[in-house]
């Protein structure tokens, strides 16, 4: 589980978007890890969200993962 | 089966829980109201006050009087809210585009759907309007309310919200219209703690099901629609507070195929009441209607002389398979060739009536979508049995989201992954044959591609054989 949250932090922080789709975020830590499991980043994305690490970003039809601190982070 | 609540339900009880008096719930007289203008000039809005139906703009228009005449300090956000929100439509019609934007980040913690951020981008002209969020808040199955419950849910919104809300959402939710970031939290914490109540889902999650009347008070529901759509809410929490998905995902649950909560048109996997046995017949009832003893459609269509019931007609000619017929003064079906299209059921309810033998077809890939159009769920499992807790049904849920999310691209819509990837694909990801019943006319539509291990013996002719004697 904290190597998939490293794998994750590291996306976050390098990737050239501030935010990205689930999906994208597990082909990455699968890059590192490649035997991780969809649920498994998830657990570990949730982690990280109640860690205040990451935020969520939605759009109301859609939602995105992001660093928090990263790239928008006022609510405006 | 008796309802069995998850967790121990308290007994709302607003006169313990009220936030305002009697005299501020009707704190305006109609001659008020008919004299009321709101601080903006909305003429274009108004027009839509003149036409046939009940308008928002009127029921608006109430609510803006009625936080007129609340103290200040009895709402958390400003009383003009709704008269700005009127003055922006207007704008918007003189531009001829949206003054709203997103605001992606907005929230409450730990969820990732269930608030949908919306900022005006004309804050100084609107300032009360400046954040406008909407919160969807999961409606109990077939939306059975207390009195006492929708009399608190409406004090907390007028005091932490716009006091504009929707009795429902066309996705199932109670929608609460318009607040301030700041309300998010404590909004969260009495629906959560105090009146026990959940957000729905928006974003790329599991969004909010939603189950028809059923067997509350339907006897034609074949299955527990209220019992399943409880069960998978629950059982599928995490998916439906943190998304995973590629883009939204619905269940929706009709008890038989008269389709009240329209799954078949707007659920990603649409689970309609069916049985495989033979339609209930009560020949002396089909008599009675014959005879003009008991109405059609139960009196629906009575406001009209249509004239005397024909069931050669009206009933025995529309079906859509031609499968009925009177024989010796009996009415006969071939059930084997009735679809369940509910018609005949529909117009003589106490002759005829569902069979016992009952369970649920089960359609994939409905969408009203951007990319490809409207589209209706496609017959996958023509029959399931199912019963509490629905472990079949389970499984199957979870094949089909393991392919999703491992196939399905950003913002791509099961029904469109299918589309992409061919039904064939998709009935072997989820372990099934391929059925006549998945077909639109089986008769002249029969492009099921067989695999060589599927026909009995195999074929020994390759393409390649046959292309030496027939050069492309
Ligand atoms: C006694 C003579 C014939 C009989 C009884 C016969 C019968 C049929 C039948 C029942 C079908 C299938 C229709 C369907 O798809 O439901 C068919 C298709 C067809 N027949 Fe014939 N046929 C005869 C002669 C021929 C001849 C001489 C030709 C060509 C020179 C021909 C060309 C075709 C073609 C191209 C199809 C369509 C095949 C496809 O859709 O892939 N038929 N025929
Ligand atoms: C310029 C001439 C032709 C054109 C433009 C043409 C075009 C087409 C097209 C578009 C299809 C439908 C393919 C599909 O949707 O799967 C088709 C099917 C077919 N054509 Fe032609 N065709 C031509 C000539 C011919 C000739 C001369 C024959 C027979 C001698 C023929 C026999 C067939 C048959 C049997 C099929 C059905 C194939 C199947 O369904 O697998 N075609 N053709
Ligand atoms: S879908 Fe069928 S079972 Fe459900 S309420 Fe409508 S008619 Fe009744
Ligand atoms: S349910 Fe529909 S298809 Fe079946 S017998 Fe009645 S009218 Fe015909």
């Amino acid at each position: 589980m904290e190597d998939i949250k490293k794998a994750i932090l590291d996306f976050a922080e390098n990737s050239k978007k501030t935010k990205f789709y689930f999906s994208d975020m597990e082909k990455a830590v699968r890059k590192v890890i490649p035997d991780a499991k969809a649920r498994a980043v998830k657990k570990a994305a949730t982690e990280l969200i109640n860690e205040e690490k990451l935020i969520f970003f939605s759009t109301g039809s859609t939602s995105m993962y992001g660093l928090k601190g990263r790239g928008q982070t006022e609510d405006h | 089966m008796a309802f069995e609540p998850r967790e121990p339900q308290k007994e709302l009880k607003y006169d313990e829980l009220r936030i305002y008096t009697d005299e501020e719930l009707n704190n305006y007289t109609e001659e008020e109201l008919k004299d009321f203008k709101i601080k903006h000039d909305i003429p274009d809005v108004e027009e839509l006050e003149k036409g046939p139906w009940p308008s928002f703009v009127a029921d608006a228009k109430r609510e803006a009087l009625h936080r007129r005449k609340l103290a200040e300090d009895r709402m958390l956000i400003e009383r003009d809210v709704v008269e700005d929100l009127l003055g922006q439509l207007q704008v918007s019609f003189d531009d001829g585009e949206t003054h709203w934007k997103h605001g992606g980040i907005v929230g409450v913690f730990g969820y990732g759907g269930g608030v949908i951020g919306r900022y005006s981008d004309l804050q100084e002209k609107f300032p009360s309007i400046a954040h406008f969020h909407t919160l969807r808040v999961n409606q109990p199955a077939s939306k059975f309310y207390s009195t006492d419950y929708l009399r608190c849910i409406c004090d907390l919104w007028e005091y932490r919200g716009s006091g504009l809300m929707n009795m429902h959402g066309s996705t199932g939710d109670i929608i609460f219209l318009g607040t301030f970031t700041e309300q998010l939290e404590p909004i969260f914490y009495e629906l959560g703690h105090v009146l026990q109540q959940d957000l729905g889902g928006s974003g790329s999650n599991l969004r909010t099901p939603s189950c028809c009347i059923g067997r509350a008070r339907c006897e034609w529901a074949c299955f527990d629609t209220q019992d399943m759509c409880y069960e998978l809410t629950h059982y599928y929490q995490d998916e439906l507070h943190r998304p995973a998905f590629p883009y939204k995902f619905k269940f929706k649950f009709d008890g038989c195929p008269n389709c009240c909560v329209a799954s078949i048109a707007r659920a990603d996997m649409s689970f309609i009441g069916t049985w495989r046995d033979e339609i209930r017949i009560d020949q002396e009832a089909v008599q009675a209607y014959i005879n003009g003893e008991i109405q059609p459609n139960a009196g629906a269509h009575a406001g009209k002389d249509w004239g005397k019931f024909d069931i050669e007609k009206e009933v025995i000619n529309l079906c859509p398979t031609q499968c009925m017929w009177m024989e010796d003064g009996k009415l006969m079906i071939d059930n084997k060739e009735c679809t369940r299209c509910m018609h005949c059921i529909n117009v003589m309810p106490r002759a005829l009536r569902p069979g016992v033998d009952t369970g649920v077809s089960i359609l994939f890939g409905a969408k009203a979508p951007i990319l490809e159009g409207a589209q209706m769920s496609l017959l996958t499992v023509p029959f399931m049995k199912v019963e509490h807790p629905y472990d079949n049904v389970k499984e199957l849920i979870e094949k089909v989201w393991d392919w999703w999310m491992e196939e399905g691209k950003n913002r791509e819509r099961l029904g469109e992954l299918i589309q992409r990837w061919g039904v064939p694909k998709f009935l072997e990801v989820i372990g099934l044959p391929p059925m006549p019943q998945m077909v639109k006319e089986p008769r002249s539509n029969p492009y099921i591609f067989w695999k060589e291990e599927d026909v009995p013996g195999g074929w020994k002719r390759t393409i390649e054989d046959y292309r030496k004697r027939h050069v492309r």
